[in-house]
């Protein structure tokens, strides 16, 4: 068995695919890279099979330090890129640099390493374009969506994506895209978690579409099958449950006041304003008037995933 | 349980007569985990929404159904019918008709076209009872899970044509033929007599509001009783004697939309032939 190493791993995601992926033997050790310090996130791991390392993956030459000295050293087959900057209300060139260009630099290292075969990347639903003319359920070749004055949010989340897939035609790695449902836990940067925690949730009026949401165990499983298995590719990790906005707010308890959607962009820029809350209304906007739900049928035949867990 | 369904619930048991309620007690659905399909289908919309259109069914539109024997019983099908009346009335008559008297009691999943999703009120009422966006993408779903779908191949043309050209079908999309062979399908043709007169006077004003084409007005504010008449035709296996990649070929599909529509043309010439009278 042998060695993984884990970006963006001290986030609850992170956390969840090191401790599946030691509990199903996919890998005897992990190498956990954070950019918190080690004694902070101590008590986060197992005690045995994870080192932990510290790196900033923006800065281009940690990140080669990272690979070609521990990595190297603890001869690293599959590297798992979890890390992304995870509030929406930020942006600018360093989250660019943690969201895009390092997925881009690790990608080139993973190329030259001596012992990295494998490189897994966590993709997102929410890069699908969703609009009223395109299909309700998305397989892989769904078009992702470019569209000018996109938020930055959603901008780098697409572009590393595609950074990583245009790489699967020329690179030696096997490389994987798992393009994840929703996964409604707090600190994974889950916009609908976000919204759902507010006492009243605003939606459009006269629109009810589909979601899909994910469980955090059934999320780390699909990584861990991905890490174990010899297919290779783009895949939709889908969760169990698929239910219309509505019936998701109604299962959270909140109350629901549908308004003209005119109102819900400046109503929500307000409420982020005054109570410092993570959700976007433009990042979501066409999701909430138009059902957009995953296809995972090629995750089950190629990876053996189907959703187990309900995500609440 | 939310206030909808609960109130499509009580409507189902209000109106529908004890053999209706036992029909839609076997109605099949694929439920994605809380009560919806993955498209947004309720069983409790589509019971209440039958149970509403009911009484328009039987009493005001007198729909007598011919052939609905054609319909399969399982697996997919595609109901390919003519397009006409100003509003989607014949849509929903067929849907009432298909859920009345089908054996058993099978869902029709209409496709509709691309703006209905912009909709506001209507896209969820149209979703829950089972109707989805015209794209490619959803047939193909559907189509994959053995769904019964119905489509207007004459599309938005069929819809707006002039009083004067009733009866006279709009040139058939290819699509409809292109996903029956890949998807080794029958199409049944269907056609509605009736619907093209219940709004003998109507207009297009180009207002182009949530991405429709136009919005259409009548100084008649209801649609007239006219009786309506669907009539199901034999199945047609396009599919027959082709690969699922003969789908791709432009003339192969054109033919078999043309044949389509001749299908569907002779059934509304037999329809309006063997019909009395636009009321009886």
């Amino acid at each position: 068995m042998s060695t993984a190493l884990i970006t963006g791993a001290t986030t609850p995601v992170g956390i969840a695919i090191a401790k599946q992926l030691l509990a199903d033997r996919v890998f005897a050790h992990i190498l956990a890279v954070g950019a918190e310090p080690p004694e902070e996130v101590k008590a986060l791991f197992p005690t045995s099979g994870v080192t932990y390392l510290q790196a900033d993956l923006t800065h281009p030459r940690a990140l080669r330090n990272l690979l070609f000295a521990p990595a190297a050293s603890h001869q690293v087959t599959t590297v798992i890129h979890t890390a992304l900057h995870r509030a929406a209300q930020l942006g600018g060139q360093r989250v660019h640099q943690l969201n895009v260009e390092s997925t881009r630099e690790l990608l080139r290292l993973c190329e030259q390493h001596p012992t990295i075969r494998r490189f897994v990347l966590r993709s997102h639903a929410e890069i699908y374009r969703v609009r009223a003319i395109e299909p309700e359920i998305l397989d892989e070749r769904h078009p992702i969506d470019l569209s000018a004055g996109l938020p930055q949010w959603l901008r780098d989340r697409a572009e590393a994506d595609l950074i990583t897939c245009a790489a699967m035609a020329v690179s030696p790695l096997q490389i994987t895209v798992l393009r994840c449902a929703e996964c409604l836990i707090p600190d994974a940067g889950s916009q609908l978690f976000d919204y759902l925690c507010s006492q009243v949730c605003l939606q459009p009026l006269g629109f009810d579409p589909m979601l899909n949401v994910l469980s955090l165990p059934d999320l780390a499983r699909a990584f861990s099958l991905a890490a174990a298995s010899p297919a290779h590719g783009i895949f939709n990790i889908v969760g169990q449950d698929t239910l219309p906005l509505s019936a998701l707010i109604h299962k959270w308890g909140r109350l629901r006041i549908p308004l003209p959607s005119t109102l819900l962009g400046p109503l929500y820029w307000l409420r982020s304003k005054t109570q410092g809350t993570d959700f976007r209304y433009d990042l979501n906007r066409f999701r909430f008037h138009f059902s957009a739900i995953m296809d995972g049928r090629l995750a089950a035949q190629q990876l053996h995933y189907t959703p187990q867990h309900a995500a609440f | 349980m939310s206030f909808p369904s609960a109130l499509f619930r009580f409507l189902s048991k209000a109106f529908l007569d004890e053999h209706q309620q036992d029909r839609c007690a076997t109605l099949r659905f694929a439920d994605a985990g809380h009560g919806f399909d993955v498209f947004g289908l309720s069983p409790d919309w589509v019971q209440g929404m039958f149970a509403l259109f009911q009484p328009i069914y039987q009493h005001y539109f007198r729909v007598q159904s011919h052939g609905i024997e054609n319909i399969p019983s399982s697996g997919a099908a595609i109901l390919a019918a003519n397009h006409s009346g100003m509003l989607p009335i014949d849509g929903t008559m067929i849907y009432c008709d298909v859920l009345h008297n089908s054996q058993p009691a099978r869902i029709p999943r209409p496709v509709t076209d691309h703006f209905v999703p912009s909709l506001p009120l209507i896209s969820t009422l149209y979703a829950r009872c089972g109707t989805v966006g015209g794209s490619r993408g959803n047939v193909h779903a559907l189509l994959s899970r053995g769904e019964l779908i119905l489509i207007f191949p004459e599309g938005v043309p069929g819809i707006a044509k002039p009083f004067r050209e009733r009866y006279q079908l709009r040139p058939f999309r290819v699509g409809v033929v292109e996903m029956a062979i890949r998807h080794r399908v029958p199409i049944i043709p269907v056609a509605v007599i009736g619907a093209e007169e219940q709004f003998p006077l109507r207009m297009q004003l180009p207002l182009q509001l949530f991405g429709a084409p136009f919005l259409p007005v009548s100084p008649i504010p209801f649609p007239l009783p006219v009786r309506y008449h669907i009539h199901y035709g034999a199945p047609i296996s396009l599919y027959e004697g082709t690969s699922a990649s003969d789908a791709d070929s432009p003339q192969l599909v054109q033919q078999g939309a043309a044949q389509v529509q001749r299908a569907v043309q002779a059934l509304i010439e037999h329809g309006l032939r063997t019909r009395k009278g636009l009321f009886t």
